[in-house]
């Protein structure tokens, strides 16, 4: 038995390795081997630049080598992170993407926090009392807002709550020209008063994916024999609820949060568009513009790896939790 | 047998299904291609039935109606609204198309002339919208065919082969299913070559919106090739490609479909995304509701107070949205039984 978890355990890692190997090789084609000229991916756009430097940059990036040359110098470039000097901030890729990451990090992971807490507290509810007025009303609310696109009820939300309202700031994420500290209070303040817009709209655009998978899990569950079991029992509604539905509808949950990243993370693009909140989102969205692309393709292979190793833990927390799950 | 005949019989008495049976006769199919049109048209009566009697699903499938008659309809449309303006007292110039200027200045705000104002090439807004439909729709049927063809194929072929095949196809399913579809359209759309336009919109989305459908389509292939009606069939000598096309397709054919309906919506907001982020098809060709989007935001539609320019267009997608995913879960309970009880 042992032995076999370690197999199966091992078999998750080695997918998961696969996974990454795989979006190297697709980053490396995409940027590379794709139809058009590497060179113009790879140099910025000019029209002043000499054929003498175009040449000699040519050899620096190697380009004048066979392919898998290329690959090899790619892989090792890429495993130590050097992804060259972004052409936007004229300096290196991984210090400009570093300083963004915090920002985007600080709205994901608070968004992430309410819509999980939120989304999962809708969906018992609305589960619990299926068929009644919350249920309908959280399914339309839910179905309402996954339908909307998350740039759109961003721009929703500025018109009402800063233009008419003016409670809250319409863009960035600190007052112009002031950098993050950890211990200036007056500056957490502004922060926060920043986040809230943004937050509430990653928040809200998001929730629905959890609460009605929440909502279906629960479901599911009830109609189980060990729900009846727990009833025959004499246990109170409350406490079944409690201690056996939930508890194990909440399995589910735990991949889907992972799986549910790479979806936070389109909403998470969106709000920073709209709210000119600048993050990793926004740099990348501004990079096409720029024609950044070495900056589009260490933030792409970034977020992808992220993605891939929070889905890897998701699949792990669920194996440690659910012993069925190990059989399959 | 006795059941066949009865059923003959009763197909008779009734006057409107004579005539049915009579066309179906006139075109001198052969009997098992009739037997089959016979109970293809039962199925979709009892479907129908069922899809009838969901609220939800019917009030989707209104709406998309609404928006298909609006797309097809757009000039017409637009004559209709000009005799409104007409009897209010308050004639336009000509009826608006989307991209001509129609000479009344820019960034104007609501008013009869121009319902939604104009943007900043003096276009009227409202034919702006309603010639969107067009290709909002079009990109969202299209799209979903192209991901849905691919993540059939897939799942079709992973499923039924097994083995080292599979492993392969799956784990390049693996790499889509957990990239962030966002990112990777931007990436692909600022990177595929040659300028903005439809086709790579409609590639772009059909491209990252697969793994899902090839997931599914694989689960479901994997327990019907252990079922009872395939093993006979490759016990009686049928190709591959014969037990595949006629007994797991057509078994794996109503999942797929159900789920192409919420993958139309998907697509829909995708491209206004992609649009909005300027990587759409070109603004100064296409009009689609991204396009206006991107328009408004671009010219501060917000912090100038044309909010019409940004809440119509919007509301349009959220309604188009809310459509195909009614249809979708209504489809969904109808062919996910397990669903129906709850």
């Amino acid at each position: 038995m042992a032995r076999s978890v370690r197999a199966i355990i091992f078999r998750r890692l080695l997918n998961a390795v696969i996974t990454i190997l795989l979006v190297l090789i697709l980053n490396f084609m995409m940027f590379r081997v794709m139809p058009g000229n590497p060179i113009k991916i790879l140099l910025p756009q000019d029209p002043n630049i000499s054929q003498q430097y175009i040449d000699q940059q040519i050899h620096k990036y190697g380009l004048d080598q066979p392919w898998y040359v290329q690959f090899f110098t790619y892989m090792i470039n890429t495993l130590t992170l050097q992804f060259g000097d972004s052409f936007h901030y004229k300096q290196p890729v991984m210090d400009v993407i570093w300083d963004q990451l915090t920002w985007t990090l600080i709205l994901v992971g608070i968004s992430s926090i309410f819509m999980v807490v939120i989304g999962m507290l809708i969906g018992i509810i609305a589960a619990w009392k299926h068929g009644g007025p919350f249920d309908t009303g959280s399914l339309a609310f839910s179905l309402f807002f996954y339908a909307m696109p998350t740039f759109w009820f961003g721009m929703m939300l500025i018109v009402i709550f800063s233009l008419q309202l003016g409670w809250f700031p319409e863009s960035g994420q600190l007052p112009i020209g002031e950098k993050l500290s950890p211990f200036d209070w007056d500056k957490f303040v502004a922060l926060l008063d920043h986040l809230v817009l943004p937050a509430v709209s990653l928040t809200i655009g998001s929730i629905a994916a959890f609460s009605l998978i929440m909502r279906g899990s629960l479901i599911d569950v009830m109609t189980e024999e060990y729900i009846t079991t727990a009833r025959a029992k004499g246990l109170t509604e409350s406490r079944v609820l409690k201690d056996h539905a939930v508890p194990n509808a909440m399995l589910p949950m735990v991949t889907l949060i992972a799986m549910d990243i790479a979806f936070v993370v389109g909403g998470a693009f969106q709000t920073e568009i709209v709210f000119n909140y600048k993050g990793i989102g926004w740099a990348t969205v501004d990079a096409t513009y720029n024609k950044d692309y070495p900056y589009l393709q260490a933030a792409f292979l970034l977020i992808a790896v992220t993605v891939i190793f929070a889905n890897l833990i998701a699949d792990l927390t669920l194996m440690y939790l659910d012993p069925r799950v190990k059989m399959g | 047998m006795e059941t066949g005949s009865d059923r003959a019989a009763e197909l008779e008495s009734t006057p409107g299904k004579v005539g049915r049976r009579r066309l179906i006769d006139a075109l001198r199919l052969s009997e098992p291609t009739r037997e089959k049109l016979k109970l293809a048209r039962k199925k979709t009566a009892e479907i129908w039935k069922i899809f009838r009697g969901n609220r939800i699903g019917m009030a989707g499938l209104g709406a998309l109606i609404f928006f298909i008659l609006m797309a097809v309809f757009a000039p017409q449309f637009m004559y209709v609204l000009s005799l409104v303006s007409d009897g209010a007292g308050h004639p336009w110039g000509n009826v608006y198309t989307p991209f001509k200027g129609t000479g009344d200045g820019v960034f104007k705000g609501p008013s009869w002339e121009h319902w939604m104002g104009t943007d900043q090439l003096q276009r009227d807004i409202l034919s702006r919208t309603i010639y969107g439909s067009r290709v909002s729709l079009e990109i969202g049927l299209v799209a979903t065919a192209v991901s849905m063809g691919l993540g059939t194929l897939i799942g079709l072929l992973s499923g039924y082969w097994g083995g080292w095949r599979d492993e392969v196809l799956m784990r390049v399913t693996d790499v889509f299913l957990v990239l962030p579809w966002l990112v990777l359209m931007i990436v692909l759309a600022s990177l595929l070559p040659g300028g903005p336009s439809v086709s790579k919109v409609v590639f772009v989305i059909g491209i990252t919106g697969w793994s899902s459908t090839a997931r599914i389509v694989r689960a479901q292939v994997l327990s019907l090739k252990e079922r009872a009606f395939v093993e006979r069939a490759r016990a009686l000598g049928s190709s591959d490609y014969h037990i595949v096309r006629r007994h797991i397709f057509p078994n794996v054919f109503p999942l797929v479909f159900a789920n192409s309906i919420l993958t139309v919506a998907l697509s829909i907001l995708s491209e206004s995304t992609l649009s909005f982020i300027a990587l759409g098809p070109p603004p100064s060709k296409v009009v689609t509701w991204g396009n206006i989007l991107y328009d408004a935001y671009s010219r501060n539609a917000i912090t100038n107070g044309l909010y019409w320019w940004i809440v119509i267009p919007g509301l349009c997608i959220v309604f188009v949205v809310l459509a195909f995913t009614f249809i979708g879960y209504a489809l969904d309970e109808i062919f996910n039984p397990k669903l129906r009880k709850r």
